[in-house]
């Protein structure tokens, strides 16, 4: 499968910034991820659907750096960094990398959040591990994520664990974008949500990619959820990407037989 | 025909300063790398020594396998060297090693404490050992050793600032008492072990020798001359010591020491200066037998008792 | 007032020594003998404890210790640890261990029979009063079996072996003198396997039973059998260096094999996983619970007793009760630096300050610093 797509909105003079090759991973003799390939450019947001077992949240987390890879290439063209095949760096480099260029909201809010923290200091967290060393601008800072999260400030400093799920993922998406990654991906990021709350989270994802182009990958069962936010989508099927194109292409018109079974299952 | 016993030394019960020369060495390479490596925890085997486990075997199996017949030792516990646990040390140490003791911080060669270093500026020379209930500052966010040792390998240090955050969060204050973590070398964390705040200070650029031992937790680390020991602080929420410079000794009537309170039987409060060997030389210069007083790292003052 | 120079302190720890001695009154050979000889269960406990097989020096320190089991164990640990390492013995195999009992749960019978040998398991609990009343109590005689039972009994997992139930690693070939050694180096995690069945062989019976309990409870992954247990001698075989391998003698040991039946992962194939503890003396309950938390400790996972580094931190008695008593220790100086915390908020007015309030201060001070820099640029 080519990672070329001719009908992504790109500007021929751009690099993309994400770039997989060939991805895989393993657990024992199941294949989790198989030979997938992605381009991602810089202010896409890339939908990713697909079954719970797909292989859409391994696959994720390998971007994330923390699932390791048992093959392929990643690239991000990052500074310094774009020369080198990321599945290859070490757990130091992996993890000093990650803090920097990455964010990431998982589904449940117990594997991103010290639930027993307070909510500003999660999210200062972020800037402790980048070198931030003023008590000062690490609270303005995780306040100023916070408020562009949608984050009640008077909750600033509760503990998630006695925070609602939606604010949960608000104190999640805070500690994400609170050092301006290149990256933001997105686990499932409403589901278990109440629908109403499920809106607003999607409005805050919308308004903070039109404010500051962030490139983002969505990974969701849910159809609203990528068709309201995703500018490409991938439909996962045992871990192989089995269809992908622009977003409405794909939902108003899929070609494989899954990704119709999957669409019209859900619409 | 060689009879064995012309070839083989002496049996005597007891080696000198107990361990024997085996141990001595392992303790000594410890050491020697806990050294090159300022703030690095090292491994090491602690053996069992006649002395329960918490109550001093880390400091002590390091002063033994320094001892040597002539060298000064003191021993103090919570900065006094008639505490019982120091004299009991104190014991051990001139029963297996005949060694001479001092309570003068400045003429000893060795001192081994608990809690407290002395308030008169140590010199080059010097070592002093001290000893380390639990050697891991991380243990309050991470109990697992093995994580705890990964994370200071990739110095990740990040959830020791989140703690002092969440400090400030609740109580508007860094509210860590003693045992205050420290940046060694700007490298790695380190806990000086339970030592006041105030005491902290006196181990930065020190011209001495720190080494700092668990026994149970078989753990050694070290701060060696003129090295650089920095509290953990935010940059621009400054680091205070106990707000101790402004008391004064009920006994001997010096200002500008860590104290210990006293609560009196009509509810007031009495202090008395915690450095025992200072005090008793202040005292003797005041009853007129005149002591050599050495520089303090704060600026002590006496005032009239 | 002036300062007492330090003999207060000295005084008083050296009485309190004494008062506890002069309640034990003298210690005569005769007493260690009597321990020696009555004792012989509470001996191989401390012995297996203190990891040293000697039961003159057990009952001399039980003697010496008024039968205060921990500091037992202290003494002769300390006494141990200064003794020089003359020779590494010879492996022990199961099957070449005199058994003067031995158990397997998992079979009705075995190649070499069940041994029930010397024990109290089907005794009634009935105090003797009589012996208080004045009468002497004396065991009936043992009568013996019509046929004297093997010297020597083959190992149950040799069958199992055989029958292709349980793994057969193959050991990995280290030289004496390369075997990891507790007593010499720092326990590390993961552990390598010799410092986990000899911390186990040390390990504290009462720790050991409590954390074994929890996982037979179900605090844990795998449900056990005893697949076998003995209590045995054996010769303690090392090499004169001309290489002919001599007995130095006989030491009292007890094993315990603990077998649950486990999948693997990859092939789907279930067989079954062994747990193993040894340890000095003979001790029943200590092994069956190592031998229940060596299983358990393969597993992994996040139960107290699946944790290898939780159960063997845990499970050390000399650590364990030194730590706990230490507490007693003055701390008068930490003491002192937590309330100096705690004052601070009452030196503030009472008033905890927000953390935005701390914000601003650090913002105004930093602003302060730049302002003083500025002229000098």
């Amino acid at each position: 499968m080519t990672a070329f797509i001719p009908d992504a909105p790109i500007l021929i003079d751009q690099q993309p910034l994400l770039r997989v090759t060939a991805a895989r991973r393993l657990y024992g003799s199941f294949v989790a991820v198989d030979d997938v390939s992605l381009e991602v450019w810089p202010g896409e947001v890339i939908g990713i659907v697909g079954e719970s077992g797909s292989g859409k949240s391994t696959l994720l987390r390998m971007l994330n750096l923390e699932e390791p890879s048992n093959g392929g290439d990643y690239r991000l063209t990052l500074p310094g960094r774009a020369e080198q095949n990321l599945f290859d760096l070490d757990r130091f480099e992996k993890r000093a990398l990650r803090a920097r260029h990455i964010g990431i909201v998982y589904q449940n809010p117990h594997l991103g959040l010290m639930m027993h923290n307070s909510s500003s200091g999660n999210v200062a967290e972020r800037l402790v591990v980048a070198g931030e060393r003023r008590f000062a601008v690490m609270r303005r800072r995780a306040t100023g994520a916070l408020a562009a999260s949608d984050f009640p400030l008077d909750r600033k400093d509760a503990p998630p664990i006695e925070l609602s799920g939606g604010m949960q993922q608000r104190v999640q998406l805070a500690k994400a974008i609170a050092l301006e990654p290149e990256l933001l991906l997105l686990d499932e990021p409403t589901t278990g949500l109440d629908v109403s709350v499920q809106a607003l989270v999607i409005d805050t994802l919308k308004r903070l990619q039109a404010e500051r182009a962030i490139t983002m990958i969505v990974v969701s069962h849910d159809l609203g959820v990528i068709r309201t936010l995703a500018d490409r989508v991938l439909v996962m099927k045992q871990g192989r990407v089995v269809e992908q194109g622009l977003t409405d292409q794909v939902l108003h018109d899929p070609q494989h037989p899954y990704a119709q079974e999957l669409v019209h299952a859900r619409l | 025909m060689t009879r064995l016993s012309t070839l083989a030394g002496t049996w005597e019960p007891m080696s000198y300063a107990f361990l024997d020369a085996s141990a001595k060495r392992e303790v000594r390479r410890r050491m020697l790398k806990a050294l090159a490596i300022p703030g690095h925890q090292v491994p090491y085997a602690s053996r069992e020594v006649p002395i329960a486990r918490g109550w001093g075997t880390g400091g002590l199996q390091v002063t033994l396998s320094l001892l040597r017949p002539g060298l000064r030792v003191k021993v103090i516990d919570q900065g006094a060297d008639d505490s019982v646990n120091a004299v009991n040390l104190r014991r051990f140490m001139m029963r297996t090693a005949a060694v001479e003791q001092t309570t003068d911080a400045l003429e000893a060669d060795i001192i081994q404490s608990r809690h407290r270093i002395p308030e008169e500026t140590l010199a080059e020379g010097q070592i002093l050992v001290l000893q380390v209930p639990d050697p891991e500052p991380l243990r309050p966010i991470e109990p697992d050793m093995s994580t705890a040792r990964q994370m200071h390998g990739d110095a990740d240090y990040g959830r020791m600032w989140l703690m002092l955050y969440e400090q400030i969060v609740r109580s508007g204050r860094v509210t860590q008492g003693a045992a205050y973590p420290a940046m060694v070398n700007g490298r790695h964390v380190m806990t000086p072990s339970p030592i006041p705040r105030w005491d902290l200070p006196k181990l930065h650029m020190a011209r001495h020798i720190t080494f700092l031992s668990a026994g149970r937790e078989k753990r050694l680390h070290a701060v060696p001359p003129f090295t650089d020991v920095r509290p953990l602080v935010f940059d621009d929420v400054p680091f205070a010591v106990e707000d101790h410079a402004t008391l004064t000794c009920a006994k001997s009537g010096l200002r500008g020491t860590f104290m210990n309170e006293i609560p009196l039987d009509d509810g007031g409060t009495l202090y008395e200066t915690s450095d025992t060997g200072l005090a008793i030389k202040v005292l003797s210069t005041q009853g007129g037998t005149p002591q050599p007083i050495g520089t303090t790292w704060y600026p002590v003052t006496e005032t009239q008792p | 007032m002036t300062y007492v120079a330090s003999r207060g302190g000295e005084a008083a720890i050296e009485q309190a020594e004494r008062l506890f001695r002069a309640e034990l009154g003298p210690i005569t050979p005769r007493q260690v003998d009597t321990i020696r000889q009555t004792l012989p269960w509470l001996i191989d406990r401390v012995m297996g404890e203190a990891s040293l097989h000697d039961r003159d020096l057990a009952a001399l320190a039980l003697a010496q210790t008024g039968g205060e089991l921990y500091e037992a164990v202290l003494l002769l640990r300390a006494w141990r640890t200064t003794q020089p390492r003359l020779a590494v013995a010879e492996v022990v195999h199961l099957d070449q261990t005199f058994a003067h009992r031995r158990i397997s749960a998992a079979f009705k019978d075995l190649p070499g029979g069940q041994i029930l040998g010397p024990t109290l398991d089907y005794s009634h609990r009935l105090l003797a009063t009589d012996v208080l009343d004045g009468q002497t109590v004396t065991p009936p005689a043992v009568e013996s079996a019509d046929m004297p039972g093997a010297a020597l009994l083959p190992a149950l997992t040799d069958w199992q072996k055989a029958q292709g139930l349980i793994d057969d690693p193959t050991p990995a070939s280290v030289a004496p003198d390369d075997i990891p050694d507790l007593t010499r180096e720092p326990l590390l995690f993961p552990a390598a396997r010799a410092h986990r069945l000899q911390s186990l062989a040390r390990g504290d019976t009462g720790g050991m039973l409590a954390l074994g309990y929890s996982a037979q409870r179900g605090y844990a992954a795998a449900h056990p059998t005893v697949n076998e247990l003995r209590l045995a001698e054996a010769e303690v075989r090392v090499r004169h260096p001309d290489g002919t391998p001599f007995s130095v003698g006989r030491v009292r040991l007890s094993s315990c094999e603990m077998v649950s039946k486990t999948t693997n992962p990859d092939t789907k194939a279930e067989y079954l996983k062994l747990g193993f503890t040894a340890t000095l003396g003979w001790n029943e309950v200590k092994v069956i619970a190592g031998s229940t938390l060596d299983l358990n400790m393969q597993t992994g996972g996040a139960r107290p007793a699946t944790n290898e580094e939780f159960v063997l931190s845990h499970v050390e008695p000399v650590e364990a009760s030194g730590f706990c008593i230490h507490l007693k220790l003055p701390h008068y100086v930490t003491f002192q630096s937590a309330l100096d915390a705690l004052r601070g908020i009452r030196r503030d007015g009472g008033q905890v300050r927000s953390a935005d309030e701390v914000m601003e201060e650090a913002e105004a001070r930093t602003a302060a610093a730049r302002n003083t820099m500025e002229p000098a640029q």
